[in-house]
């Protein structure tokens, strides 16, 4: 069912549309990294991203659904990781809003450690 | 002892505060960064109050173990599961000649402890193994085993208590938070997500922010300042206060009008419905606060199941470590998805507080005011402030010191 592509950008057919979006770096390894995609990109790439994404949120994590998530083929995977992204874009964008230019500096104050979508399978 | 009807029915053990009864207060400076008064804090409480500082999930199997750096007491515990599955906590110090035991990774797993010093080896019981040419030394093994550190488990929670003879027992310390805390994730979590932060700000200081809602408009505008705040409670204050021992709980509001984003009612929808469908439901529970003392706070709470622990380096530093405890491993990529968005979201709230708690410290330090004021629903930041001058001024009698206190609480100084 994955995608066949040597590409590293690679995505599931239904959502190739997102794949500059990976080549651009927003499919974050771990959660740290993907939340400081929110504070480190400028906002107008922010807010591109969120608008280029939040369309596909909803069909993407029905399709996810269909995979074991700890068993994910490399292109769901990446598919994964930029939608875990776009949990952290969501708040600059749904929530802070005018606000998120007091973030950029807080968040960065807080790092994350761990989180469950960063183990390795067991 | 004393119970308050919750408002879904259950009742909430505790002594209940009516904030018009407790009143405003107004207190010293001196506590929140004086060093000497932080040195007796250190004596008073972290070296003889029980302290959260590990989770079952972090040494499920035998040989697993953590290190944990109690930074104010200069104790580094070593937290291991044995082969009885025994979890025991032990100062991470080799006894022959004082050397940090494990110093190369603070968790994993091993069949044994050995010094790099000179070759000393423990079992995961603590007891020493062996020792190259141990009969040099002219000792008994058995009086060489690594020195224990009192620890009990609540809830999934692990505790440590640095006085090698404990006052209480961890079950006499929580009170009836100890039948209350097995309500919360952490109870049946199998792992946790986390974030740390370090902050400049004396650990009361920290901790005060975190236990009373008269800054949430104020710092929280977009976040958590209206959704927590009904029609008619416009600073969101609790619907009731209770006191047990020297922890405190109260009932957080709700605004039933608040409509979250839509990333935002999905992430925590899920959460929640995940939450239900594993039979962690937590009914009446929900939204109950606990403020343990000394040094963490937690939310009974689906969307937030999170441990917030504040534990004081210096007078006037302080690391946060925030775990949000998640009951069995992601389920699909929706539960996956929600837990980021729920630790994002989370971890935004907290951090919107560090730059003004940093610039409370710094206004303190600079000694423009020798006193601050509490409004009646702040009444846990005097709580807190008034358990740690006890435990002080007790210790202070104990060492024949008992007016040495008076200076740091005094106005004007």
């Amino acid at each position: 069912m994955s995608a066949v592509s040597a590409s590293d950008s690679a995505l599931p057919r239904d959502f190739a549309s997102l794949e500059p979006w990976v080549a651009a770096g927003w499919a974050g390894q771990t959660a740290h990294d993907r939340s400081l995609l929110r504070v480190d990109r400028s906002p107008e790439e922010v807010a591109a991203f969120h608008a280029a994404v939040a369309p596909l949120l909803d069909p993407a994590l029905a399709y996810l659904d269909l995979f074991p998530v700890d068993r994910l083929p490399p292109a769901e995977e990446r598919l994964m990781r930029l939608m875990l992204t776009f949990a952290h874009v969501a708040l600059a964008v749904e929530m802070q809003g005018p606000d998120e230019v007091l973030q950029r500096v807080a968040t960065r104050h807080m790092r994350i450690t761990r989180a469950v979508a960063d183990r390795p399978p067991a | 002892m004393d119970t308050i009807a919750c408002t879904a029915g259950c009742e909430l053990p505790g002594t209940p505060i009516d904030p018009a009864e407790y009143g405003p207060r107004t207190v010293a400076t001196g506590p929140y960064y004086r060093r000497d008064w932080f040195e007796w804090e250190v004596e008073a409480i972290f070296r003889r109050e029980w302290l959260q500082v590990a989770h079952v999930s972090e040494v499920q199997n035998p040989g697993d173990f953590v290190v944990r750096e109690v930074d104010c007491c200069k104790v580094s515990a070593l937290i291991v599961k044995g082969k009885d599955a025994v979890i025991r906590a032990f100062h991470n110090v080799c006894t022959h000649r004082g050397t940090l035991l494990v110093s190369d990774r603070p968790a994993g797993n091993a069949p044994v402890f050995t010094c790099r010093y000179h070759g000393w080896s423990f079992e995961r019981d603590g007891s020493l193994r062996a020792a190259p040419d141990f009969d040099t030394f002219g000792l008994a093994k058995a009086d060489c085993a690594l020195k224990p550190i009192a620890l009990d488990v609540c809830g999934g929670l692990i505790y440590i208590n640095l006085d090698p003879q404990p006052r209480q027992s961890l079950a006499e310390f929580l009170g009836p938070a100890w039948d209350l805390l097995p309500y919360h994730a952490a109870a049946t979590a199998t792992g946790f997500s986390e974030y740390v932060y370090e902050i400049e700000g004396n650990w009361k200081l920290v901790y005060d922010n975190f236990q009373e809602t008269y800054h949430l408009r104020f710092i929280h505008p977009r976040s958590i300042g209206t959704s927590t705040s009904p029609a008619g409670n416009f600073f969101g204050y609790a619907d009731t206060f209770a006191t047990f021992g020297p922890h405190r709980t109260m009932l957080l509001p709700v605004n039933p009008e608040f409509e979250p984003a839509p990333t935002a009612a999905r992430g925590f929808g899920k959460v929640i419905q995940s939450a239900m469908e594993r039979g962690t439901e937590l009914g009446p529970w929900n939204r109950y606060y606990f403020c343990m003392f000394p040094d963490n706070y937690l939310l009974l709470s689906q969307a937030n199941p999170f441990v917030h622990s504040i534990m004081p380096i210096s007078e006037t530093r302080t690391r946060g470590t925030v775990r949000l405890y998640w009951n069995g491993e992601d389920a699909s990529a929706s539960e996956r998805f929600a837990r980021e968005f729920a630790m994002a979201a989370t971890r935004d709230i907290h951090s919107e507080d560090v730059s003004v708690i940093e610039a409370c410290q710094k206004g303190i330090l600079s000694r423009a005011i020798d006193r601050v004021h509490f409004q009646q629903h702040e009444l846990f930041c005097h709580y807190l402030y008034d358990q740690a001058r006890l435990r002080v001024q007790d210790w202070l009698s104990q060492q024949g010191m008992a007016d040495a206190a008076d200076a740091a609480l005094e106005f004007g100084r």
